[in-house]
């Protein structure tokens, strides 16, 4: 029994070593040398000062944060809800379609998904041209001048990254919806509801967990963006990332884009820890 | 009962989104014009000139070089991962599973600067080696779930019937488990194949001199000019991945009959 | 001699549950057992033990004068029918059967020979090539078999092997099982909840419950001579009355009186004395039902009652009978003697009789018995 427990536990440590020490080398010890340059100093020179010190958190306060922060803040928010808003629709319909329409949907909506990220991000460049097609268009249609400019904005920033986030959203909310008895909502039309009053009250309800997934698969990625921003935004549309990059490779102040990081990843993690508690909370009730 | 329009009109509004960038590029990529702007007749001389740059064909070595050998490495301990996940329910697989899943969630760039930090702190050479410990520390959390997802809609009683008729571990670890575990190990190590090909934010950042990668070179060459290459570039990129994601269609259908 | 297959004080606990508590076993060479009970009465265990894929806690597995207890599941001559079949999904239907051959290396054409004369055995020539998902339950079912009885085994276990199926193919399947085993003669030991299957097939029965044997025996005498009020129950329809030995009539009968039933007389084989508590049970089929009040020898019981519901069944008809605080369940087979008479209807007033015989007297059950007593009836 004993030798049996033994031999049990050497075969779990087995099977268990090799990711567990590969993550704790390249993932866990890297992350927690950025948690801690936070506390250390900058020497003129580019490097890391000796001795810790409070102040490089303290300068997260400099006036020209605040800005950066709130700017990244809102377009996240905002690139999340345009995903929703398009992707609840699109997920309803792709579980609706017949089989055949279903797959041809689901494996157009899937292309993208796995499509170059930069090569995405370069189409709309090259799109929002000022001798592109958009502009071009929409000086035709009387809606802008020859002087407009599309890219280099914080609303170029924000098309392009509805644009690549789209299909994280679509997917899981298409999965949930793909689970979801539909005769529900002819039971509450039945029962008198109005469509929308069933698809707010039946549908979005039931559809719950894949509207979660979905927020958090658009949301974590734009609070993190860089390249968006740096491709498509001008200065005035930076966002945490650019500023993290730019102190590390143009300012070399190595101790601030450390603290920049690390706060960056506990905005992140916050909604993952709030959807998650609140997750196990509701089935421990 | 009368269903509300908005949905399929939404649907395709949507698909015509996603599609009419990439379609334009993809006729640009034949327009003999170095500006978008106007079109002044069919070429291939984008394409031709695409063969002639050594440095695209260098970084497409170097990116397969890396993508290979992180696919082949991910895979590995990514399935094992997965099994130990799978098998055993124990706080060491709490930890476990969380430290698989943490890296899909924290932001690229904290993995990129942190990479950087760690790899300069113990001397190691940036280069193809550090671009290739980099992938495959993000790859290996989507090869675990992507195969520990297959585990748990795997049929356990088929291992016992494999014991049942005589089979040993080694047997119907072969002869049965890994066999039927193939396409979920496949498309787990498909995904990394792509997301490391894909990857430019982490490589950006622990990347070295003479270590280009694709992605690092489209991203020199967008903001440096030659836009008609990377049409021409792109589109070739596009075909590639038609032919991925057909395959991974192909893999996971067969599964699913 | 001993027994060829032998269960020896076997215990198996699973944390706190005791799935399995001190059984032990005996079963012949050749013979068709059957291991009955509801879900969770430790049958599955039982054949999982003797399979080689759970350990007992205490007490040993014998198989033909062996203590095979500890042995691994791939080195017993033992094969198993799996609830789901358990096909290998990626080999076809020749692989599957060629499996356990391949296995123990034996000599490819010596397999091809083996697997070819197995299909032929089971019919499935025309489907030797396709895929578990491309054939049908009943044909899974038999590939199934073959791929265990390939291996010439000499325990054939069979884990629920007909649930997956519907009720038609079940009945066929269940015809094809007992012929198999006629034709191969091993020992086959069969689990299942379905008491219908394992009293068509069996030689002998053991009925489970909580981890125990509760009585063992030929399905005639679990039906007829239930040991408790569980296999009663769960074996067939039964009514079940409260009752109390009021006078000793002779040696073979005695009086009983029921509160909100009139007195019966009841068969005492079990010697019960006066004000001895007991259950009668007695069996839907075994009552006889009238409009007019029938002449009868002695040792019948006879009552009157109102019929609250009449259920035609086709081939026999259920009725629901009041006899005063009781509700009698009765079934009739149909004869052209009850044709030829006014059918009983609804709100009747009847006569039901028995003959004292019929009545079997068990011990008053355990209170944690009566949930199971109160299934409904199939």
């Amino acid at each position: 029994m004993v030798r049996r427990i033994a031999q049990k536990l050497k075969v779990e440590w087995l099977l268990t070593m090799p990711s567990l020490v590969w993550l704790t080398l390249l993932f866990v010890i890297p992350t927690t040398l950025v948690f801690a340059i936070a506390f250390k100093p900058a020497d003129p020179w580019g490097g890391i000062g000796a001795g810790w010190t409070l102040d490089t958190i303290r300068s997260l306060g400099n006036p020209n944060y605040p800005a950066i922060i709130w700017r990244t803040l809102w377009i996240s928010f905002v690139t999340t809800a345009c995903c929703l808003v398009l992707a609840i629709p699109c997920g309803y319909y792709i579980a609706r379609a017949q089989q055949r329409w279903r797959r041809l949907l689901l494996l157009l909506t899937v292309i993208p998904f796995w499509t170059s990220f930069l090569i995405r991000i370069f189409a709309w460049k090259v799109l929002l041209h000022p001798d592109g097609h958009v502009k071009r268009g929409l000086v035709a249609l009387g809606l802008a001048d020859e002087s407009t400019m599309l890219l280099y904005r914080s609303e170029a920033v924000l098309l392009v990254m509805v644009y690549t986030l789209l299909p994280f959203a679509i997917l899981p909310i298409y999965a949930a919806a793909e689970k979801f008895d539909f005769k529900l909502l002819e039971a509450a039309r039945d029962l008198g509801a109005t469509p929308w009053r069933a698809f707010r009250q039946i549908f979005l309800p039931g559809i719950r967990r894949g509207l979660l997934t979905a927020v958090l698969m658009v949301l974590i990625p734009s609070l993190g963006m860089y390249i968006i921003p740096d491709i498509v935004g001008g200065p005035r549309s930076e966002m945490i990332a650019n500023k993290i990059a730019q102190r590390t490779f143009v300012d070399r102040n190595v101790p601030h884009a450390s603290a920049l990081s690390a706060a960056l990843t506990l905005a992140v993690m916050a909604p993952m820890l709030v959807v998650l508690l609140g997750r196990r909370k509701r089935e421990v009730s | 009962m009368k269903r509300s329009r908005i949905p399929v009109l939404t649907t395709w509004a949507v698909l015509i989104f996603f599609y009419l960038p990439i379609f334009v590029l993809i006729i640009h990529s034949f327009n003999a014009s170095r500006f978008s702007g106007a079109w002044e007749g069919f070429s291939l001389r984008w394409y031709i000139r695409l063969f002639s740059e050594r440095d695209i064909w260098l970084a497409l070595k170097n990116t397969l070089i890396v993508a290979t050998a992180t696919t082949v490495l991910s895979m590995v301990l990514g399935t094992i991962a997965a099994f130990a996940l799978h098998r055993f329910n124990s706080r060491l697989q709490k930890v476990h599973y969380t430290l698989i899943y943490t890296p899909l969630v924290v932001p690229d760039i904290l993995m990129g600067i942190s990479l950087l930090l760690f790899f300069v702190a113990i001397g190691l050479q940036l280069g193809l080696l550090t671009i290739f410990l980099a992938h495959t520390s993000f790859c290996v959390s989507y090869v675990a779930l992507v195969v520990l997802a297959r585990l748990q809609d795997f049929d356990f009683a088929i291992i016992e019937a494999a014991q049942d008729l005589g089979a040993n571990w080694w047997t119907t670890t072969w002869r049965v488990l890994l066999p039927l575990l193939a396409p979920g190990i496949a498309a787990g190590g498909l995904l990394a194949f792509t997301l490391s090909i894909d990857d430019f934010v982490i490589t950006f950042f622990v990347t070295g001199p003479g270590a280009t990668t694709l992605p690092i070179q489209i991203y020199s060459m967008i903001k440096h000019g030659a836009p008609p290459l990377i049409n021409a570039l792109s589109t070739l990129l596009l075909i590639v991945t038609f032919v991925i994601v057909w395959t991974i269609q192909h893999l996971t259908q067969e599964e699913h009959v | 001699m001993a027994d060829f297959l032998q269960f020896n004080e076997v215990t198996k606990h699973y944390g706190s549950l005791t799935a399995v508590n001190g059984v032990s076993l005996n079963i012949k060479r050749g013979e068709f057992f059957s291991l009955l009970g509801p879900s969770g009465c430790g049958k599955t265990t039982l054949l999982r033990m003797l399979a080689g894929f759970e350990r007992p806690d205490k007490g040993r597995v014998m198989l033909d004068g062996e203590d095979i207890t500890e042995r691994p599941p791939n080195k017993r001559k033992v094969n198993t029918i799996f609830q789901n079949y358990a096909l290998f999904p990626h080999l076809t239907v020749r692989d599957n059967i060629a499996f356990g051959l391949r296995v123990a290396h034996v000599a490819e054409a010596t397999i091809k020979q083996q697997v070819d004369e197995m299909i032929d055995l089971i019919q499935l020539g025309a489907h030797a090539h396709k895929k578990p998902h491309q054939i049908s339950g009943g044909q899974k079912q038999r590939v199934a078999i073959a791929r265990a009885l390939i291996n010439k085994p000499e325990v054939l276990l069979l884990d629920e092997p007909l649930a997956a199926l519907d009720l038609k193919l079940r009945q066929r399947m269940l015809l094809e099982l007992d012929q198999i085993h006629d034709q191969v003669g091993i020992t086959f030991l069969y689990v299942t909840h379905d008491q219908g299957e394992a009293m068509s097939l069996s030689d002998r029965i053991a009925v489970m419950h909580e981890g125990r044997i509760e009585q063992l025996g030929t399905p005639a005498e679990i039906y007829e001579t239930p040991h408790s009020s569980f296999v009663a129950a769960f074996i067939g329809d039964t009514n079940f009355f409260d009752g109390r030995v009021e006078t000793v009539v002779d040696k073979d009968y005695c009086q009983l009186r029921i509160d909100g039933f009139p007195s019966v007389i009841c068969y005492n084989d079990k010697r019960k004395q006066p004000q001895d508590l007991v259950h009668l049970s007695v069996r839907p089929e075994k009552f006889r039902l009238s409009l007019e009040q029938p002449s009868l020898p002695p040792q019948h019981n006879l009552v009157e009652g109102t019929v609250q519901e009449v259920v035609y069944l086709g081939s026999q008809t259920k009725y629901l009978v009041n006899v005063q605080d009781y509700s009698l369940a009765i079934t009739q087979q149909h004869s052209r003697f009850l044709l030829d008479q006014r059918p009983i209807k609804w709100e009747d007033r009847v006569w039901v009789w028995w003959h004292a015989d019929d009545g079997y007297m068990l011990d008053r059950y355990r209170e944690q018995d009566e949930a199971l007593l109160e299934m409904p009836a199939h």
